[in-house]
């Protein structure tokens, strides 16, 4: 028994390294295909960062990871939200929006403004599942489109509203009493750990404890395993769609918070795009498992931080970062199912096996 | 009769998925210029069967000789090759293009895309009376025009072996004789036609033979020309097993469940159950006999809650529960126990004690309000395996791993904790081997002592009457009979599933 358990959490390291072996592999092989240095370009990548860019990596991790828990959270019932850049767009802009308009002062400001963009977030993945359960309509189709009309929409809120400086537009800045101070790890110039950073160790948190330890947490595993059951077991699907929709469009309005408080202190060319498909990535490449992302987010988020020194010691475009990514998410999905596959049919020998004893015995 | 080698002929055949034996010792053989029918309940293997002979499921054992010539099917693509093609039950068409673009879909090679292909569609379809227009979308056609649209597409691509899933499952009474026609068209021809049903008249009607499938394997053929339904319908479902028999009545007068009137259609306005009144008090058992696809699924479901009736009350104790969803039911006292465990019943791919909690998650000794008690599920799991003789290394094991009967042993434990006081039994012991389902015999038994009230839906006819109190049989959503199981056989039975002719 002993001996099964560290063969399977072998198995289950298997894929990520093999994941990673290939990513590198294929990473070299372009770099030198393009005719530069595969070895400065790793010996780049993984010089010791600067204390700037480590303290970048920490609030690049959490913000990643809240993205990727946001991905989770319909991965885990086969629900593919595609629209997580939608939604904490739409709700990085309310809260920046409200909290600039200092309808309220300090903490009580910073607190409202999270429950804004949880609402926002929650109620623009709402649509999508409406729509499914209702017409029918694929999720992954309605939130891309739902992604293009919350850029457009607040790009118009914003040019209507904002506060318009030479060529830009931003959101009111907050009041100084609204934003919050981070740790400061090393000189100021630095730059500090976001407060708001914390969400990220509560959301990974909260997505453990959700799903291993309430019923609800088990609806939702069911429902990703299999319907059918999930169905005959009594749980409502549609009712599990919607709550699941919305829950996972909330924890994507909390994506770029920690940024807005920490020192964005506007909606606007601060904004960092991009997110919601990057936490897709590492919600893929973590397996949806809270540990797993975790690992994800700081892989994504040393790298991209890490690329920044590429311009500075090598002729090597940092995008070659993203080729990197990409392939190790790829491989790791592809590698999963291989060893879920050779794995199955290791059972299905020992069973066909059985099978042969017994007809042995009656014959 | 027959000149030269015959068209199919597969010996030894055997499949065993984690969990199932599929395939066992299957044989088979297609004369050329026939239509072959292969006949048995959900479940005895045919599918796996038709897979294996077109390339989708390699067996574990056995050959499998098409013309004489032994070959390895690798995927449909070689089984094309070698002349084999496949009519899926549900037709693989996109709507939004014309009769030839479908057709000439994936086989571009064959005569391109414009005249030839064009030619060569006129012909199939004048020649076997098709009716088929090139230029209509298939968004326009009807069922029937899609199924011929289905079997020109594999003849396109050169089959003369050719299998169809259950065809006449979607079609009218007119459209079958239609089909038929088609089919005999074709078998004069000089292709083999393979016909999968569990439609006796259909069968008897089109089949120059037959072959009978259970529990995974051939169990013999017969003579389309000589044989009864009856004689088919006991081959189908057989009658070796161990006696199932209950001894005394149990029966109270405290009715747990009544329908009355109960209508169901679906979503085309057709109906599915008509007018369904039973009602089962709490010590009996109700048995509902009928063959495979009159109802008895739907009428299972609906008491669930998983499809709400369109007229008519169902009544659980003394509660009103028509409009009652799954979980509520489920937290009000039934145990369910599904006709396909590894759809309807298992997580797979989930430790046992995780499938312990599966369908009642809600409920002690599972969840404390809205948490999980993994502790109380994991104790009473072992309780389960215990009692129930579930035989597997722990209680952490996946479900897959285990074997059928240890699979639903699994499933019957669970829905007999918490003291239900309502089972709904889809097919019990269906695919489990003979000590699982003596077993789960005796727990039915058992429970029935103890007051509860079961609705028993099973295709064993021997299963039926030892287990039974009353047996209502259901035949295209209607009940059309009722019997005392100590005075019925399975041949009346046999007789009032198919219609009643031969009483």
């Amino acid at each position: 028994m002993k001996g099964l358990n560290l063969r399977s959490i072998g198995l289950s390291l298997l894929a990520p390294v093999i994941a990673i072996v290939v990513s590198v592999l294929v990473t070299s092989l372009v770099i030198a295909a393009v005719g530069s240095s595969p070895g400065d370009f790793w010996s780049a990548m993984f010089s010791n960062p600067l204390p700037r860019l480590r303290v970048n990596i920490v609030n690049q991790t959490a913000i990643i990871y809240i993205a990727a828990v946001a991905a989770a959270i319909g991965f885990r019932m086969n629900l593919f939200n595609i629209g997580l850049e939608g939604q904490y767009t739409l709700a990085s802009y309310a809260a920046a929006a409200f909290a600039g308009g200092a309808y309220l002062s300090g903490f009580a400001n910073v607190l409202v403004s999270i429950l804004i963009a949880i609402a926002v977030g929650a109620a623009w993945a709402g649509i999508a599942g409406v729509l499914k359960t209702t017409r029918g309509v694929s999720e992954v189709i309605s939130t891309i489109m739902l992604n293009s009309i919350a850029i457009f929409l607040v790009g118009y809120l914003l040019n209507r509203y904002g506060v318009h400086e030479g060529n830009s537009v931003h959101t009111t800045r907050l009041a100084d009493g609204s934003t919050l101070t981070g740790f400061t790890p090393y000189l100021p110039r630095d730059g500090q750990i976001w407060a708001l950073s914390v969400l990220a160790v509560i959301v990974g948190i909260g997505f453990w404890v959700l799903l291993n330890k309430t019923h609800f947490g088990f609806d939702l595993r069911a429902s990703g395993m299999s319907s059918t059951a999930a169905v005959a077991s009594g749980i409502n699907p549609n009712r599990m769609i919607i709550t699941a929709m919305m829950l996972s469009g909330g924890v994507a309005g909390l994506i770029w918070l920690p940024a807005l408080f920490g020192g964005a202190t506007s909606y606007g060319t601060s904004f960092q795009s991009g997110l919601g498909f990057l936490g897709i990535s590492v919600a893929l490449l973590g397996r949806n498992r809270p540990l797993g992302m975790l690992f994800g987010a700081v892989l994504f988020a040393f790298l991209n931080s890490q690329s920044n020194t590429l311009t500075f010691s090598t002729d090597i475009s940092p995008s070659i970062v993203q080729i990197t990514e990409g392939v190790a998410v790829l491989a790791v999905v592809v590698a999963f199912e291989v060893v879920r596959r050779w794995r199955a049919r290791l059972e299905q020998r020992v069973v066909g096996r059985e099978h042969a004893v017994a007809t042995e015995v009656t014959a | 009769m027959t000149q030269g080698t015959d068209a199919v002929e597969l010996r030894g055949i055997g499949k065993s998925f984690p969990g199932v034996i599929a395939n066992h010792d299957v044989d088979l053989t297609i004369r050329p210029g026939t239509v072959h029918a292969l006949i048995g309940e959900n479940g005895a293997g045919k599918s796996t069967l038709m897979k294996i002979l077109y390339g989708v499921q390699r067996p574990d054992e056995g050959t499998i000789r098409i013309n004489g010539e032994d070959v390895v099917l690798k995927s449909p693509t070689d089984a094309i090759e070698h002349g084999i093609g496949m009519v899926f039950q549900h037709f693989m068409l996109a709507d939004n293009l014309t009769v030839l673009e479908n057709l000439v879909l994936g086989a571009e090679k064959l005569h391109g895309i414009g005249d030839d292909a064009r030619a060569e569609i006129s012909r199939i379809s004048d020649r076997f009376g098709f009716g088929l227009k090139p230029d209509e979308l298939v968004e326009k056609l009807g069922v029937a025009d899609r199924q011929r649209l289905e079997i020109a597409k594999v003849l396109y691509r050169g089959a003369k072996i050719i299998i169809l899933d259950e065809p006449t499952a979607v079609l009218v009474p007119q459209e079958v004789d239609s089909l038929f026609a088609n089919l005999r068209e074709l078998r004069d021809a000089g292709n083999s036609i393979l016909f999968i049903s569990h439609k006796l008249d259909e069968v008897l009607a089109i089949a120059d033979d037959i072959t009978v499938m259970r529990r995974g394997t051939t169990v013999g053929s017969a003579d389309p020309k000589t044989a009864t339904k009856r004689q088919l319908a006991e081959l189908m479902v057989g009658s070796e097993l161990p006696s199932p028999e209950t001894g005394e009545s149990t029966v109270t007068d405290t009715v747990e469940l009544t329908l009355s009137d109960v209508t169901l259609t679906d979503e085309f306005g057709r109906n599915l159950l008509s007018d369904i009144s039973l009602s089962i008090r709490r010590g009996e058992v109700l048995g509902i006999a009928g063959v495979e696809g009159n109802g008895q699924s739907e009428l299972v479901e609906m008491i669930m809650g998983m499809r709400i009736p369109s007229s008519g009350h169902i009544t659980l104790g003394s509660e009103d529960v028509t409009h009652w969803h799954t979980r509520r039911l489920r937290e009000a006292g039934i145990g369910y126990i599904p006709e396909d465990r590894q759809r309807h019943g298992l997580l797979l791919d989930a430790p046992l004690w995780e499938n312990r909690m599966l369908g009642h998650q809600t409920e002690a000794p599972n969840a404390k309000g809205p948490w999980i008690n993994r502790a109380g599920a994991r104790k009473d799991t072992q309780r389960i395996m215990t009692e129930y003789d579930v035989r597997a290394p722990s209680i952490d094991t996946p479900s897959r791993a285990l074997s059928g009967g240890n699979q639903q042993k699994l499933i019957v434990g669970r829905e007999m904790s918490g003291d239900p006081s309502l089972l709904i039994a889809s097919h019990p012991t269906r695919g489990v081997d003979v000590g699982a389902q003596a077993a789960i015999w005796d727990q039915i038994k058992k429970a029935r002592r103890a007051g509860l009230a079961v609705l028993l839906v099973s295709a064993d006819l021997d299963e039926l009457i030892g287990l039974s109190d009353t047996i209502q049989v259901i035949l295209r959503g209607r009940f059309v009979g009722t019997f005392e199981p100590s005075s019925v056989t399975p041949q009346d039975l046999g007789a009032a599933m198919t219609g009643g002719e031969a009483a």
